[in-house]
């Protein structure tokens, strides 16, 4: 029986150790030798443990469901964008992300600021910040530090010397494509890094491929129509460009994810909400943003559809 | 071509300056001629006084051959006047340079000694004995004053100490008696030190020079270590900080390191300088070792000490600090940025990003830029391109949206736009005839959202507007 208890010991040290590694908390009961040891180790906090202080939920209960409560706060996590010209919407969603956890940090602890990484290629060809622009996003430009490495290894010290410095509420890296010098080993560095100092880092991968890297989760962002803006009366006005849309699709995550997701950031309420379809399919037929008149349309084409009804008798011709 | 300048042995074998090139070789025909380099030779000079610099950092060129140390208060460390200049001399001739060098209380005495004298020291009193049998140019004066004096028979300086100076004012100018009152010690005057003198400085002569960067930075820790009672005292901290590694063959690195913050404590100056050595890494080159390194306080502000609580909050802002001065020590100030808006309704005018370390104090307690600078606009992109970027776009004239554009090769259709939102050039910066933009958020059929302008009104301003992509929206 002593034999037993002590193989038992070592097999819930082992688990222990695994949960650990793998960034898993252990349900409290599990240590006690001889309860329910065959319980599987869920990512559930512990019962005293506030769930906020793990996961900061976006306030979209699919989305939540799947990163099984909500944002895990301090750690890696990878967006990607496909191409380049995406990477207003890559940038787009990270930030609102940004928000969410500048404000939370800003109320849980003194941390303000925002550090962002951008390398230098990133910056040339798809831009720079602007103040304005995150003011209207949501994230007050005074709280952003914007970091222009040369190249990634620069970006990577970066990085890792901002969140050991533990004064930002997030650190975003963002880089070009799939650099040889950023591969599973400086990402798990990175990811341990995170995890130790408790700060989320937000990895941007702008016009990269799939790569395994040790991020909890990659999400792929793509552009998505915008809904028109609501009017006060509950209308929406048409050709008008709402807020921002997001086309998200889990390609790594610890539970499955089987539809992509749309969701929308309000700048003004700072939170996402989801969009029930693209606005492509929401009965807006798309047509020329041409503000002028149009001209009318053409009857008797062979496109158009056919009136109603059966002809029963033709016209007379003459 | 002409000889400048000549070494020993050219001048045993009776060269002379100034001699035709073609006439010298004539005389010696393996004569071996190097271009004179004014350039190089003024580094070279510069070269040697980074290196006296560890005798006095008051140290000033002068001319193209002569340099001043100002020793007033240092010979002290070195054993006195004599062992001073003893010192400098056998070290510099160890370097191979034919030196001469006079100390006296004054600098023009010291200039005309070292020219034209013998001694190596003149004590207070005996500027006129040593000054009188010295010919008139080693007053400094230009030649044709020196020749004109000739001519009324004076020829030493000697010949003017008992002349009466209203007519020799008259005659020659002012500058004769400002040279002569300079050379007695009688007319103060300056030298211009090449470097400002540090507020603060700590340094250690090493018995044994070192090479390893770990020793080097070991020795930084303790000269920090060193710094701090006095930086207490003065209730200040450093901001920007000097380490001056002194090679046994006589060239002087110097690095420095700023903090964003004032800053006393020894481990984070040693911390920065850390950082330095690993930015220059292999820039670095210790040669055959550092005989003497010194800690310099260039910049120092008033440092305002803090209790810390018992949580320890307050670390955010030390962290912070730590983390800018980390970066702009191993990627210089430019790298870590903070945005910073400006008063300009032209939106690549209306930000700026600064070095952060400058804005540090002030980060996230400055109020968010008023929503009344720009009282009305329209919503504004996350990116902005450095350039806008031309595109190829179609539009109705004379002022309808785009309803395609082609923008890097590839061609986007409009699927709705807002706009415009007109503005017009800033005139009292730009030029008078700088079109107009109206700009548009537009979003292709995909969702991606984009800012593009057009500049110029149509048939007001010019007939073909231009279409640029200026940035895009999340």
């Amino acid at each position: 029986m002593a034999g037993n208890a002590v193989a038992r010991e070592a097999l819930f040290a082992l688990r222990e150790t695994i949960a650990r590694i793998e960034g898993k908390v252990l349900p409290a009961d599990t240590t006690c030798v001889g309860s329910k040891a065959e319980k599987p180790f869920a990512a559930r906090p512990k019962p005293g443990e506030e769930p906020s202080s793990r996961f900061l939920p976006l306030g979209v209960p699919a989305f939540d469901a799947v990163l099984q409560g909500g944002l895990p706060l301090g750690e890696l996590m990878e967006f990607r964008g496909a191409e380049l010209r995406d990477a207003g919407a890559v940038t787009g969603f990270a930030l609102g992300l940004c928000v969410l956890l500048h404000r939370h940090f800003a109320k849980v602890t003194g941390r303000p600021l925002v550090l962002w990484i951008g390398e230098k290629v990133v910056a040339m060809e798809a831009g720079l910040p602007v103040v304005q622009g995150l003011q209207d996003f949501g994230l007050p430009a005074n709280h952003l530090l914007y970091a222009a490495p040369k190249g990634i290894d620069e970006a990577l010290w970066l990085a890792e010397a901002g969140l050991e410095s533990r004064a930002f509420s997030a650190v975003l890296l963002e880089v070009r494509g799939n650099p040889a010098r950023f591969g599973l080993t400086e990402s798990r560095r990175l990811s341990l890094k995170a995890r130790a100092v408790g700060c989320s880092l937000l990895l941007l991968r702008q016009a990269g491929e799939e790569e395994a890297s040790s991020a909890v989760f990659r999400l792929r962002i793509g552009p998505a129509p915008a809904v028109s803006r609501r009017l006060p009366d509950g209308s929406t006005l048409p050709w008008s460009l709402g807020n921002p849309a997001f086309h998200l699709a889990f390609e790594k995550s610890r539970l499955p994810a089987l539809a992509d997701f749309f969701l929308e950031w309000n700048p003004h309420d700072r939170q996402f909400s989801a969009l029930p379809l693209p606005a492509a399919a929401s009965g807006e037929k798309p047509q020329p943003a041409h503000s002028g008149a149009l001209l009318s349309a053409s009857g008797d084409r062979p496109h158009r559809p056919q009136p109603l009804g059966h002809v029963v008798a033709l016209h007379r011709a003459s | 071509m002409r000889l400048t300048a000549l070494d020993e042995v050219a001048e045993r074998i009776g060269l002379k300056k100034l001699q035709g090139v073609a006439e010298a070789r004539a005389i010696h025909p393996k004569l071996e001629v190097i271009m004179a380099d004014a350039a190089a030779d003024r580094r070279f000079l510069a070269a040697i006084a980074d290196w006296c610099d560890r005798y006095t950092p008051l140290v000033a060129l002068d001319g193209e051959d002569g340099i001043f140390l100002d020793i007033t208060g240092c010979a002290h460390l070195f054993g006195g006047e004599a062992a001073l200049l003893k010192d400098v001399l056998s070290k510099l001739q160890q370097f191979g340079l034919d030196v001469r060098a006079t100390v006296s209380s004054s600098p023009g005495l010291s200039w005309a000694i070292a020219r034209y004298g013998q001694e190596t020291i003149v004590g207070d009193g005996e500027a006129e004995r040593a000054l009188a049998p010295l010919p008139l140019s080693a007053l400094r004066l230009d030649e044709q004053m020196v020749l004109s004096l000739f001519k009324v028979g004076l020829r030493q300086i000697g010949d003017l100490f008992h002349k009466p100076r209203a007519p020799l004012a008259r005659r020659f100018g002012a500058g004769l008696l400002l040279r002569l009152d300079q050379a007695l010690g009688r007319d103060e005057e300056p030298i211009s030190p090449r470097r400002p003198v540090a507020s603060l400085s700590v340094e250690r002569r090493l018995a044994e020079p070192v090479q390893a960067e770990e020793d080097l930075l070991h020795l930084a820790l303790q000269l920090a270590i060193a710094l701090k009672p006095e930086l207490e005292r003065q209730g200040l901290g450093g901001r920007l900080f000097e380490l001056l590694l002194f090679r046994v063959d006589g060239a002087v690195l110097r690095l420095s390191a700023g903090a964003s913050l004032p800053l006393r404590e020894p481990k984070r100056m040693a911390a920065l300088f850390r950082d330095r050595f690993q930015a220059l890494h292999d820039d670095l080159d210790a040669g055959f070792g550092i005989d003497i390194i010194r800690l310099n306080v260039l910049q120092s502000e008033s440092f305002s000490a803090e209790q810390q609580d018992f949580s320890g909050s307050g670390n955010e802002q030390a962290g912070l600090g730590t983390f800018i001065d980390q970066v702009a020590a191993r990627f210089g100030a430019d790298c870590l940025l903070a945005p910073v808006g400006r008063q300009s309704h032209l939106p690549e005018r209306a930000f700026l990003f600064v070095p952060a370390a400058e804005v540090v104090q002030g980060l996230s307690k400055t109020p968010p830029l008023a929503a009344e600078a720009t009282p009305c606009r329209s919503e504004r992109p996350l990116r902005l391109f450095r350039h806008p970027e031309i595109v190829e776009a179609t539009a109705a004239v004379p002022e309808g949206p785009p309803v395609s554009f082609r923008w890097r090769r590839t061609l986007h259709r409009v699927r709705r736009a807002e706009g415009p939102e007109r503005l017009a050039s800033e005139w009292w910066i730009d030029a008078k005839d700088t079109f107009t933009r109206d700009y548009f958020r537009v979003e292709d059929e995909v969702g991606r959202r984009y800012w593009l302008y057009r500049e110029g009104l149509y048939e007001r301003e010019t007939n073909a507007p231009l279409w640029y992509m200026q940035g895009v929206f999340a």
